[in-house]
């Protein structure tokens, strides 16, 4: 069977698995901006404070992925927490990271003219700091999505949801008609997925980005 | 990538390809608690392990030999991967910001790009179809991913190189050659380097997918406690795997601290 009679023979699952792989992967990245973004807000002020933001998530990110999951298992069971939970911690690091930096390298002269026309500190981070260190957020946000695609896969074998599912099919049914097909059909999707992923963020970053510091 | 709350020179991520943090001083505090961290917990898991009975399945999989060999058949990968990365990336790196070669840069670039969103287990699976299974494979797949990250902090470490400074070694005379492994090669050790750290840590993780396609390593004892249901054995091979990777990462950083040329320590 060529590969593109398996895809179309298998159009709803592929379908299935492609839909649950983009929606586990948006929806750990919303939870992880939020989370980051607040981290970095929180400890972008203090030395001390930023430093271990990002000592701690650089820690996670050497920490194999499959370990991970592994190490999650017993806490969490099978299936989507531990996957949830992963893809979260994994997604930390570019996000904080990029907070930090985005939100320190924000120009004080800036915020002291929002100080001087007599914002609240909240509206300083609202209307100035946030806005002006949007796009390296942004930034980071793109390389955590890019990344969770790939760990999301290696978590289909702990039950997880997504194209993994097809790559793990394919490699336990080596030898069989389909396996190659099964392997290429969800080691492409996710690419993709990364793809279509990265442009829709480029295109976000063109939307939200404001006026003033667009180059 | 560091482990502990060591001192870390923050700067933004801007690519897949970049995300190796630029070196930074390693304090005593970090050199020091990290090795501690991963000895506590290794001396944990054993103790515990040693203290509970374990059914035949357990056993089975727990001996002492097996558990050795997993992690022997890890630091292989890792070593040997890591050693065809360099070979590879770094002369690659080179070569790809001299002369006329320059202008293939950008696809090279486009080329990594677009690999590093292909998911390292698809690869692996892939190549199992070419290759066949066994560790072969799993180090082509390892070395093929992890080329990226060191070729492109090679080739960013060369290009980010103030101009002014080759202009100046030009002046005095020195060979191309010599401006290559005198003055350039030397500045952008510190990039180069974070990129081997970097790819030695993406190694130790492909690692744990190298017992998919039959290429032994540590995810073997993970997958087994997976199938088998076996919380301690998942339990012993995540750790291991932990271990090691922090481990590897913390030799990566004493190598940075021995490497980094005087001049450019403290900018």
């Amino acid at each position: 069977m060529s590969f593109w009679d398996f895809v179309g023979s298998r159009r709803q699952q592929l379908l299935m698995d492609t839909y649950q792989h983009a929606s586990a992967v948006f929806q750990c990245m919303v939870v992880a901006a939020v989370i980051g973004i607040g981290i970095g807000m929180l400890t972008y002020r203090n030395e001390r404070a930023g430093r271990l933001a990002i000592a701690t998530t650089v820690t996670i990110m050497t920490i194999p992925s499959y370990a991970l999951l592994g190490l999650l298992i017993p806490a969490l069971g099978l299936g989507v927490p531990p996957t949830v939970t992963a893809l979260v911690l994994y997604a930390l690091l570019p996000i904080v990271r990029n907070a930090i930096v985005g939100l320190r390298g924000v120009d004080p002269s800036l915020v002291d003219a929002a100080r001087g026309i007599g914002m609240s500190r909240a509206a300083q981070i609202a209307r100035v700091e946030l806005p002006v260190a949007w796009p390296t957020i942004l930034t980071g946000i793109r390389v955590a999505t890019q990344m969770l695609m790939g760990i999301a896969a290696i978590a289909a074998f702990a039950s997880g949801p997504g194209l993994g599912n097809e790559i793990f099919a394919g490699i336990s049914s080596l030898g069989s008609a389909n396996s190659l097909n099964q392997v290429l059909a969800g080691t492409l999707g996710i690419v993709v997925l990364a793809l279509l992923f990265d442009a829709a963020l480029v295109l976000i970053g063109r939307l939200t980005t404001s006026r003033g510091i667009r180059a | 990538m560091t482990a502990g709350p060591g001192t870390e020179e923050a700067q933004p991520v801007t690519s897949a390809l970049q995300s190796a943090p630029m070196p930074r001083k390693v304090t005593a505090k970090k050199l020091i608690v990290t090795p501690i961290v991963i000895v506590l917990a290794l001396i944990g898991t054993y103790v515990w392990i040693s203290n509970v009975s374990l059914d035949p399945i357990e056993k089975n999989s727990l001996s002492g030999a097996l558990v050795r060999q997993a992690l022997w058949q890890h630091i292989r990968l890792t070593a040997y991967s890591t050693f065809f990365v360099l070979v590879i990336a770094i002369p690659l790196g080179i070569a790809l910001t001299r002369g006329g070669v320059r202008k293939a840069s950008p696809v090279a670039t486009a080329i990594a790009n677009l690999g590093q969103s292909i998911p390292s287990i698809g690869l692996l699976a892939l190549l199992t179809f070419w290759l066949g299974i066994g560790p072969r494979t799993a180090l082509v797949g390892m070395v093929a991913y992890a080329v990226l990250p060191v070729l492109s902090n090679t080739m960013s470490g060369l290009r980010g190189i103030d101009p002014q400074l080759v202009d100046a070694a030009r002046g005095i005379g020195m060979s191309g050659f010599g401006v290559l492994t005198k003055v350039e090669l030397p500045l952008a050790v510190p990039l180069i380097l974070a990129g081997v750290r970097n790819a030695l840590v993406l190694n130790v993780g492909t690692g744990t997918l190298a017992g998919f396609v039959s290429g032994g390593g540590l995810g073997t004892l993970i997958t087994n406690g997976i199938v088998t249901q076996r919380t301690r054995v998942l339990i012993v091979g995540s750790v291991l795997a932990v271990a090691l990777a922090l481990f590897v990462d913390w030799l990566a950083s004493l190598a940075e601290l021995q490497l980094t040329p005087r001049g450019l320590e403290e900018s």
